[in-house]
C-alpha cells in the first residue's frame, strides 16, 4: 500500500498554530515521523493561503525537503502557490492534489503538472456534484479527465484517480458504490490510471472512538477491490496491521483472519455474511456492524455499535 | 393478457403501538388507537396486508392562535377559544386522535388544566405537544405526564436536546413519546437508539423524522421517510417504529395556503387552495409509511381519510 501521510493539514489546530509560526521544526519532525511509520509520499494541505502563498508554498517545500526525500503532494486550490511550491521541489517528482472534472479546473491544472512534471490527482467531480453511482463517476474518468490528459500529452501513467470517499454518516450510500468504483477504475484504461482514495473522510462527522475502526473495515474492503494508493494517517497502527495482514495473508489472528475474510469477498465480488465472523468474539461483531453499515445494509447510526447484530 | 404483479417479501415488519388507554387498561378513553405492524411498504397490501390503517390526528391549541390562517379561524370559529370544545369539534369532524399543543407562555398548570379539559371532553386518544422549545417543553410535559398517569399519551416534542426528561417521565407516568429529528436518516435512528437505551420500550416510542410542505422539502422528507421504512423491513430494529408527521403545521406555514392576496390570479381560490397544499402534503407522506398523520382543516381530513380509504381497501388483481 502506497500512503501519502496526511497529517499535515490546515484542519488540525496543531498545523494551524505551526504556520502562523512558522514553525519549522513541527514540519520537520512530522514529515520524520510519518516516513519513518511508512508513509511514501506527503501530502501538504496549508489551505489557499491567499496573503502569503509566495511565501509559504517555497517555505514548506525547502523545510520539509531538509529532512524526507520523499514525493510531496500540494493539497491547495490555490494554482499560483502550488506552482511557487513546485518550483522549489528538488527530490522526488511531486503531486498536485488536485483536478476535478469541472470546466475551469481541468483546464488549468493538468498544464500545470505537465510543465513541473509531476503527477496529478483527478477527482471524479464534475460541475454537477459527486454521482452516487459508481459506473458513473468511472464515466467522469473516462469521458472527462483521461481525454484531458491524452488532449494535452499528458502520461496516464502520471495519472491518479481518486473517485471520492464520502463519509458514511450523512452519505452512506456512497460507500459501496466507491468500492465498486475503484473495481471497475482499474479496467478503465490500458494502462490504467493509478486510483488513490482519502481513505479518513469515510469516518469525517463519526465520533473519534469509534473513526479508526471504520476507517480500517473500508480499507479492508477497498484494499479487496484493489486499491494500492490512499492518502491517509501513516501513524494508525491498527490500520498498518490491517494492510499488513491483507498484504501478507497472514492468518494467524482471528481478526485478521477476518479482516482477510472480508478483503476475499469483496475481491471475489461477494459480500461478506455472517457466517464469516466469530460471533462471540466481541472485536469481530464490531467489525461485523461496521461491514453492515458500510455496505449500506443496516443505516448508521453514531451508536450504531451498541445495536445488536443482525445477518 | 394477464400481469404478473412482482411481489416483494420483507423479513422485517414495524412494531405495533397503541396510543390512549381505556378504563379497563388504567386510562379513561373511549377507545385506543393502533398503528404499525406492516410487513411491506406503504398501500402494498396485495404483499403483505397491513394491519392498520394510517390514522389522522386533528391539531388543536390551549390558547387560540393569533399566528394561525383566518381560514382556521373561520371554520373552527369559537370553539378555538376553549381546548375542550375544539376536541370535540375535531372528534365531530373525524378524527382518530387529538393532538393538544401547547403555546409557549403556558404555565405548567395551566397545561395540566387543559390536558384534563381535553381529556374529558373526548374520548379519544391524545397527542400531547409542548411549544417546540425543549426547555418549555420539559416544564410544560413532566407535570402533564404526572397528572395523567396511565393514559398513555403520546408526548412531543422528544428531541435530542430533552429527551432524557421526556422519557423518563413517559417511563413513570406510563405514556409514549414522539421522538422528533430534523429530516435525517441516521440521527433518526440514533435518537431511537437513545430513547431505547433509556430503558423506554420500543413499542411507546413513534418517530416524528420531520418534513417539508409540498414544494418545501417534501421531496427530502420522503426520501427519508421512505429508506426508513425500508430499513424496518429489512428488519432493522431501531427504525421499526411508526411515523408521525405534522403536515397541518407545514402546509399552513408555505405561502400557497398561507397568503389570500397578491397572489396571481392563476393560482386560484384561496381556501381551495391552501385544503389542496394541506392535502397533497399529506397524501405525499402516507406514500412515504406515514402512521399518524396530523392536519388542520376538517375538509383536508374528510380528503386525506378518503384518500386513506381508496389506497387501502382498493383491491389489485392481475
Amino acid at each position: 500500500m502506497y500512503i501519502i501521510g496526511e497529517n499535515i493539514h490546515i484542519i488540525s489546530e496543531r498545523v494551524k498554530i505551526a504556520l502562523k509560526e512558522k514553525d519549522a521544526k513541527y514540519f520537520q519532525e512530522s514529515a520524520v515521523k510519518q516516513v519513518e511509520a511508512g508513509a511514501r509520499a506527503l501530502d501538504l494541505n496549508m489551505g489557499p493561503r491567499k496573503a502569503d502563498w509566495q511565501e509559504i508554498f517555497p517555505w514548506m517545500v525547502q523545510t520539509v525537503e531538509a529532512v524526507v526525500d520523499v514525493p510531496l503532494s500540494f493539497d491547495s486550490t490555490n494554482q499560483l502557490g502550488i506552482e511557487a511550491g513546485l518550483q522549489k521541489v528538488t527530490k522526488a517528482q511531486p503531486i498536485i492534489n488536485s483536478t476535478s472534472a469541472e470546466p475551469e479546473r481541468l483546464e488549468k491544472v493538468p498544464l500545470l503538472a505537465k510543465k513541473y512534471n509531476a503527477k496529478l490527482i483527478a477527482l471524479t467531480m464534475g460541475s454537477s456534484g459527486i454521482p452516487i453511482a459508481a459506473d458513473e463517476r468511472v464515466n467522469i474518468a473516462v469521458e472527462t479527465l483521461i481525454p484531458r490528459m491524452l488532449e494535452i500529452d499528458f502520461p496516464i501513467s502520471d495519472l491518479i484517480i481518486d473517485p471520492l470517499v464520502l463519509t458514511v454518516s450523512g452519505c452512506q450510500q456512497y460507500c459501496p458504490h466507491l468500492i465498486e468504483t475503484v473495481r471497475t477504475l482499474q479496467y478503465s484504461w490500458d494502462p490504467p490510471p493509478a486510483i488513490s482514495v482519502g481513505l479518513s473522510n469515510v469516518s469525517n462527522a463519526v465520533p473519534a472512538q469509534n473513526r479508526s475502526l471504520i476507517n480500517r473495515t473500508y480499507l479492508a474492503m477497498l484494499m479487496g477491490a484493489g486499491l494500492q494508493m490512499m492518502i491517509a494517517n501513516p501513524l494508525d497502527e491498527e490500520q498498518n496491521e490491517v494492510i499488513r495482514v491483507i498484504e501478507t495473508r497472514d492468518e494467524s489472528s482471528p481478526v485478521g483472519r477476518l479482516y482477510l475474510k472480508i478483503a476475499d469477498r469483496i475481491a471475489a465480488m461477494e459480500e461478506p455474511t455472517i457466517d464469516d465472523v466469530e460471533m462471540n468474539d466481541p472485536q469481530q461483531v464490531a467489525i461485523w456492524k461496521t461491514v453492515q453499515i458500510l455496505l449500506d445494509k443496516v443505516i448508521y447510526a453514531d451508536a450504531y455499535l451498541g445495536q445488536e447484530a443482525f445477518a | 393478457m394477464p400481469i404478473e404483479i412482482p411481489l416483494d417479501k420483507w423479513p422485517g415488519s414495524v412494531r405495533e403501538v397503541k396510543i390512549g388507554a381505556t378504563a379497563p387498561e388504567g386510562g379513561t378513553r373511549g377507545r385506543t388507537v393502533v398503528v404499525g405492524g406492516q410487513k411491506s411498504m406503504p398501500f402494498m397490501h396485495f404483499e403483505a396486508p397491513a394491519p392498520h390503517r394510517p390514522v389522522i390526528a386533528i391539531e388543536v391549541k390551549n390558547r387560540r392562535p393569533e399566528d394561525w390562517s383566518p381560514l382556521l379561524a373561520n371554520v373552527w370559529g369559537d370553539a378555538m377559544d376553549d381546548p375542550g370544545k375544539w376536541a370535540k369539534a375535531a372528534e365531530t369532524v373525524g378524527a382518530d386522535l387529538i393532538q393538544i399543543t401547547l403555546s409557549l407562555g403556558t404555565k405548567p398548570d395551566e397545561a395540566v388544566q387543559t390536558v384534563k379539559a381535553v381529556l374529558a371532553s373526548t374520548g379519544l386518544p391524545l397527542i400531547v405537544f409542548g411549544p417546540g422549545q425543549a426547555e418549555a417543553d420539559n416544564e410544560l410535559l413532566v407535570p402533564v405526564a404526572e397528572a395523567t398517569k396511565g393514559e398513555r399519551l403520546l408526548l412531543g416534542i422528544c428531541e435530542d436536546k430533552n429527551y432524557r426528561t421526556i422519557v423518563a417521565t413517559a417511563m413513570a407516568n406510563g405514556h409514549l413519546v414522539n421522538a422528533r429529528t430534523p429530516m435525517d436518516v441516521n440521527l433518526a435512528k440514533q435518537l431511537n437508539i437513545l430513547i431505547s437505551d433509556m430503558g423506554l420500550p420500543l413499542d411507546r416510542i413513534v418517530m416524528d423524522p420531520s418534513t417539508g410542505a409540498l414544494g418545501y422539502g417534501i421531496e427530502y422528507g420522503y426520501s427519508v421517510m421512505e429508506r426508513l421504512r425500508m430499513a424496518a423491513l429489512q428488519g432493522d430494529s431501531m427504525t421499526q417504529l411508526p411515523m408521525l408527521v405534522t403536515p397541518g403545521f407545514e402546509a399552513w406555514k408555505a405561502k400557497e395556503a398561507k397568503v389570500g392576496s397578491g397572489v396571481p390570479a392563476s393560482w386560484g381560490d384561496w381556501e381551495q387552495r391552501a385544503i389542496n397544499w394541506e392535502t397533497l402534503t399529506a397524501v405525499a407522506l402516507l406514500e412515504s409509511g406515514a402512521d399518524i398523520i396530523v392536519l388542520r382543516h376538517p375538509e383536508s381530513v374528510k380528503r386525506v381519510r378518503s384518500a386513506i380509504e381508496e389506497l387501502a381497501s382498493e383491491p389489485v388483481t392481475a
